[in-house]
């Protein structure tokens, strides 16, 4: 069944498409050279998915990307989360940490592509190298702030029970800050899925950005459209898988649920 | 085992010179199997006593010790039972009584066994494999109470644990309260601001002035409860309306008028 608020949602889908629609093929207000009608659409997805473009079939495009964006997103959360827990945890180590990343921080990880070009070349290196940088800042963060945010009677009585430092970490710590290290992923897959697209554009031989890149050289907005919305779906997809294996890791956690 | 000592102990928040004193030559002992509580004025240093026993905090000169070792980090022989309970709310109820068993590295089997034995005292059997969040604000202390227990500790340290229940709630605990240290006496400390609660568990009651903290006086209950043995009743109530109870909660709330009115509240 759908409820009153899901005829809404849908409503306004079928209206923007109906606007879509009535603003290109219909009455021309836009010409198809400037944007492209759902027709159009259809066209470039249709050669894009059978006979390929940009040199290979959409698939293979898409594999392309989505292989970048899972392998710098898994280093970065593999490095980024477990320093933000230490400097969580460790004054120390905050205190050693901390400046060297404030003045990282502010650079925009699309500043990095020119440097892991020069470095690593047009190849998948270079931009799971961006990725990385840019996912790590919000792991780090947000592991951070998780700790930092922690109940102190919780550690308290971890304590008390003589819980030993490992364990500490690993049964206390890092679950008490799991709410904050999961908006910090959710937060990291959105910056990889930015940043390799842009590294995408800037230089590389497949993969959406390329894509969308070969597109605007040969003006082909159906394409480009195209692009853009294979880049929507594929973040959709990996943004509901990370919430899923969020909602199963906190399902002890009822006030973080919605 | 089980002795807890507090000698000339002060407690100053905040920088050595110009800092909050809190409080202000505390000494008090309290014998193995002893139940005392500590009454006061909110913000007297109370709950800082016990944080100095269960090694939260050190004293900023004297020494706090139990059994005659000074006290210089926490540890599972001084279980603690904190008012907010302090659950691990991603453990289940058997998984946060094991915690401390787990550390003290035994082996399952036994484990097993002491966790039954805590789930059962506590009335908690059917509810061993929920998350906190699933139970009550009783129930999530009594998983407490059965963590703390399990432990076998030397010293019991109860920081107001009943504070944040509902008034029926907190009556059976601490009847429950009462029925445990029949069963398996130890030494506790307990704090709190209620003086009922203080008259009915404790063995001696220790009053606190207002800060900086210094014990006021000391109420030997035990000797009033054995002459007139309370124990004969089950309920609390009966109990508080005894003369003798009464006396000795009138002559507690009146000594602690005092310390408010100093205030001018």
């Amino acid at each position: 069944m759908i409820g009153r608020r899901g005829w809404v949602s849908l409503g306004s889908v079928a209206a923007f498409l109906l606007l879509w629609f009535v603003l290109t093929s219909a009455t021309g207000a836009i010409s198809p050279g400037r944007f492209p009608s759902p027709a159009d659409f259809w066209v470039s997805l249709k050669q894009i998915a059978t006979r390929g473009y940009a040199g290979a079939p959409l698939l293979s495009h898409a594999l392309q990307s989505l292989k970048l964006v899972i392998m710098g997103f898994a280093i970065a959360v593999a490095t980024g989360v477990p320093l933000g827990l230490l400097m969580g945890w460790n004054r120390r180590a905050e205190a050693a940490i901390n400046p060297i990343f404030l003045i990282i921080r502010p650079i925009p990880p699309l500043a990095w592509i020119p440097l892991a070009i020069l470095w690593l070349g047009l190849g998948d290196a270079a931009k799971i190298m961006v990725i990385w940088f840019a996912a790590f800042v919000p792991s780090v963060i947000n592991s951070y702030a998780g700790v930092r945010a922690i109940d102190r009677p919780i550690i308290e009585a971890a304590r008390m029970l003589g819980t030993p430092r490992w364990r500490l970490v690993s049964e206390v710590i890092a679950p008490a800050a799991s709410p904050m290290i999961f908006t910090g992923l959710r937060l990291s897959l959105q910056a990889s899925w930015t940043t390799l697209v842009a590294a995408e554009l800037v230089g590389a031989l497949a993969g959406i950005g390329f894509v969308l890149n070969v597109a605007q050289q040969d003006i082909y907005p159906g394409m480009i459209l195209v692009g853009m919305a294979a880049v929507g779906v594929l973040g959709w997809a990996t943004t509901w898988l990370l919430g899923r294996a969020e909602r199963r890791a906190l399902a002890w956690n009822v006030a973080g649920r919605d | 085992m089980g002795s807890i000592r507090f000698d000339k102990v002060d407690k100053v928040f905040g920088p050595v010179s110009g800092g909050v004193k809190a409080l202000d030559d505390i000494n008090l002992e309290i014998g193995e199997k002893e139940f005392v509580a500590i009454v006061g004025p909110s913000g007297c240093g109370k709950t800082t006593c016990l944080r100095m026993v269960a090694g939260f905090e050190p004293p900023s000169s004297g020494t706090v010790s139990v059994n005659g070792k000074a006290v210089t980090a926490p540890g599972p022989d001084r279980a603690v039972v904190f008012q907010q309970f302090a659950l691990f709310p991603w453990k289940t109820v058997r998984e946060n009584i094991d915690l401390g068993l787990r550390n003290k590295n035994l082996p399952s089997g036994e484990r097993g066994g002491l966790v039954a034995g805590a789930l059962k005292l506590m009335n908690l059997e059917s509810h061993a494999d929920a998350f906190p969040h699933q139970l009550s604000g009783g129930m999530q202390q009594r998983v407490a109470i059965a963590r703390a227990y399990v432990l076998d500790p030397d010293v019991l340290l109860m920081d107001e644990p009943f504070g944040a229940l509902d008034a029926q709630t907190r009556v059976v605990m601490q009847e429950e309260l009462v029925r445990l240290a029949r069963v398996n006496p130890r030494t506790v400390l307990f704090i709190t601001h209620a003086v009922e609660e203080a008259v009915y568990l404790a063995d001696r009651v220790a009053i606190m002035t207002r800060r900086p903290g210094r014990i006021k006086e000391v109420l030997d209950v035990r000797s009033v409860r054995q002459a007139e043995n309370w124990d004969r009743f089950e309920k609390i109530e009966d109990v508080m309306d005894l003369e003798s109870f009464v006396h000795l909660r009138t002559h507690i709330w009146k000594s602690l008028r005092e310390e408010k009115g100093a205030h001018g509240v």
